[in-house]
């Protein structure tokens, strides 16, 4: 192996946006490299059982896994297109040289551009012995259950009513786990009412307005206390109710991953409706480093099919930055952002439009 | 049952308690937090702590989460052993 | 009440309700979809011209009683499990039921089930007629059950039954 790989794009993250900035770049001419720090590429599609909303482009009605699976053969086919798994990026430094580990060697990589898609990690909540063994993230219990075959216990509380808690809930319950509840902070149900009322009707409460106070047991998760919330979001005295349970799975939303943007010096700006600190960019998702590009939920969590769409919008911009498909592309990037806005129009992705204002809005703190 | 403690960086086991404390002696940031008890430290580089770090310090100075100054990020975003920048095995 | 619980309420059921004349006659489907979310496979499932397709992709489905013959066929693609089939011409006393169905064990025909409501609440004991696969693919299997008439437009999913515990 040479000491220093070049290669023209290089992707960070073989998730649904990498993949599908991957696959798009190369079909318009472009070199392509993806660094997966998994073993398998596909991300969190892997894990998820479902069948995904959206339209036909964005594969609706396919379960995550078949999507994956498809995105994957896609990238396989394109003689362009390398994907290089077991790696994890590990810096973006200032002369355009991104270091990476594989297989237990540092690698050095210098591309003309870079496209970061790593995707989001789980928030943790603090309450009193949020360590015993039995307390786990969602995407921990997917792990364990869809890609090892393990289940992580008998009888779970969730909390969050997110699609994320909605969606684990449910698998947990296909997989014979028992749901004790699904709690609540906010006042109503967060992820889609389809997935809502589909586990309400097996017989599981969703209680809004409810939170965990604290978990308890001696060697593991033994149970949980969990109470009401009023108006202003304080618990309600002598509304404590204790469940027996053997798991506590948390679902409380995630954080963009962008570590990488804020060493590659992209101006950064927290914006609440896009879960976290997200860097600014343009409509054709270049950030502020000028050839580095963003998509997925390292721009602002969102769904799966929009980060698809993200991911093919940043994949033919910085393909077409180099010169590949410059009769095309500009056809191309209208139909994705055309796509873009289809999935966003509802009242379920005005949160994300807002997200979008307050980030591009040159006003307010920035990092 | 022993004592019920919160933990809020789960690399380097440093409770909400010890955050707080730090706080109430005039630590100001997540990166003067993390030099004094290594919150952020851990395998994980802080993709657990860091948010909830925040909130306490916004909490204290009652400012928005997002004004919180966030720590300086360098490379490597993981732990790497030594061995790998010698050359491999 | 439905983003707080989950619930469909009575009001929301009646939005997407056929009329008891149409019931009568005969397969129909019941789509309980009350959000707008951007998901249209519904309106490509359907042959009969009866779910229209839709100018916004969060549009809430809307079907035309008249055109639905209950071939079920949305039923088995609808990402959200949220549309169900009524036949209630079964026979004067009894209606059937299409419900979809993802977990395991999966039930056989001749099999008595507990019958759920949209709460989840018990309804009583019911027959399955039919089982269909969603094929290889799809994945989704639809039951087919029994009802007496009154519960026709209550019964929305069944006791799940066989679970499987980790030792």
């Amino acid at each position: 192996m040479p000491k220093v790989k070049e290669t023209e794009i290089l992707i960070v993250g073989g998730g649904p946006a990498g993949l599908s900035a991957a696959s798009a770049a190369a079909n318009l001419g472009a070199s392509v490299l993806v660094l997966e720090r998994d073993g398998k590429p596909g991300g969190q599609l892997i894990k998820q059982t479902h069948k995904f909303f959206g339209s036909k482009k964005q594969y609706a009605g396919d379960r995550g896994y078949q999507i994956g699976d498809l995105l994957i053969e896609q990238c396989r086919n394109n003689p362009n297109l390398e994907v290089w798994t077991d790696t994890t990026v590990l810096g973006i430094y200032e002369d355009g040289v991104v270091t990476a580990e594989g297989q237990g060697k540092h690698l050095k990589i210098t591309p003309k551009k870079i496209i970061v898609a790593t995707g989001a990690s789980e928030k943790m909540i603090a309450f009193p012995n949020n360590d015993l063994p039995g307390i786990y993230g969602a995407g921990a219990v997917q792990t364990l259950m869809n890609v090892h075959g393990i289940v992580p216990g008998k009888r779970v509380l969730m909390i969050g009513a997110g699609n994320i808690g909605l969606i684990v809930s449910y698998q947990l319950m296909q997989a014979g786990v028992e749901i004790a509840a699904i709690i609540e902070a906010a006042p109503t149900i967060g992820g889609y009412l389809v997935h809502a009322s589909k586990i309400r009707r097996a017989g599981v409460p969703i209680l809004t307005s409810h939170t965990i106070t604290e978990a308890y047991g001696d060697e593991g998760v033994e149970g949980a206390i969990i109470c009401k919330l009023d108006e202003s979001w304080q618990p309600v005295l002598g509304s404590e109710q204790d469940l027996k349970v053997d798991v506590v799975c948390l679902a409380v939303g995630l954080s963009p991953l962008t570590e990488l943007c804020f060493q590659a010096d992209c101006q950064m700006k927290y914006v609440p409706e896009l879960s976290g600190h997200v860097p600014v960019r343009s409509e054709y998702l270049e950030t502020t480093r000028p050839g580095l590009y963003v998509a997925g939920d390292v721009s602002g969590v969102e769904e799966a099919s929009s980060a698809m769409v993200e991911g093919r919008l940043a994949g033919i911009s910085a393909a077409c930055s180099l010169g590949y498909g410059e009769d095309i592309a500009p056809k191309l990037q209208a139909e994705a952002l055309a796509e873009l806005s289809e999935l966003r129009a509802g009242p379920a992705g005005q949160k994300t439009l807002r997200g979008i204002i307050n980030l591009m809005d040159k006003g307010g703190v920035v990092c | 049952m022993q004592t019920k403690e919160t933990i809020v960086c789960r690399c380097e086991d440093i409770t909400l308690e010890e955050i707080k404390s730090l706080i109430d002696q005039g630590y100001r940031t997540i990166d003067e937090i993390k030099r004094v008890i290594r919150a952020g430290m851990g395998p994980c580089q802080g993709r657990t702590c860091r948010m909830l770090i925040a909130q306490e310090l916004a909490k204290y100075y009652g400012i928005p989460v997002g004004e919180v100054l966030m720590p300086t990020f360098r490379p490597t975003v993981r732990p790497v052993k030594l061995g790998t920048f010698a050359g491999g095995e | 009440m439905l983003n707080k619980t989950g619930i469909p309420t009575a009001e929301d059921v009646k939005k997407v309700s056929p009329s008891e004349d149409r019931l009568k006659k005969g397969p129909v489907a019941i789509i309980e979809c009350f959000q707008e979310i951007p998901c249209n496979p519904c309106t490509e499932a359907c042959k009969q011209g009866a779910i229209q397709p839709m100018e916004d992709i969060n549009n809430l489905p809307k079907l035309d009683f008249d055109k639905c013959n209950g071939c079920g066929v949305c039923l088995s693609r609808c990402p959200g499990l949220a549309i169900f089939i009524v036949d209630a011409s079964y026979s004067d006393t009894e209606a059937v039921v299409r419900i979809p169905y993802e977990y395991l064990p999966v039930p056989q025909v001749s099999d008595k089930v507990v019958g759920l409501g949209r709460a989840g609440e018990e309804l009583g004991v019911f027959e399955v007629i039919k089982v269909q696969s969603g094929g290889q693919k799809n994945k989704t299997y639809t039951l087919w059950l029994v009802v007496p008439n009154d519960l026709a437009m209550d019964l929305r999913s069944i006791r799940l039954g066989g679970v499987r515990h980790a030792n």
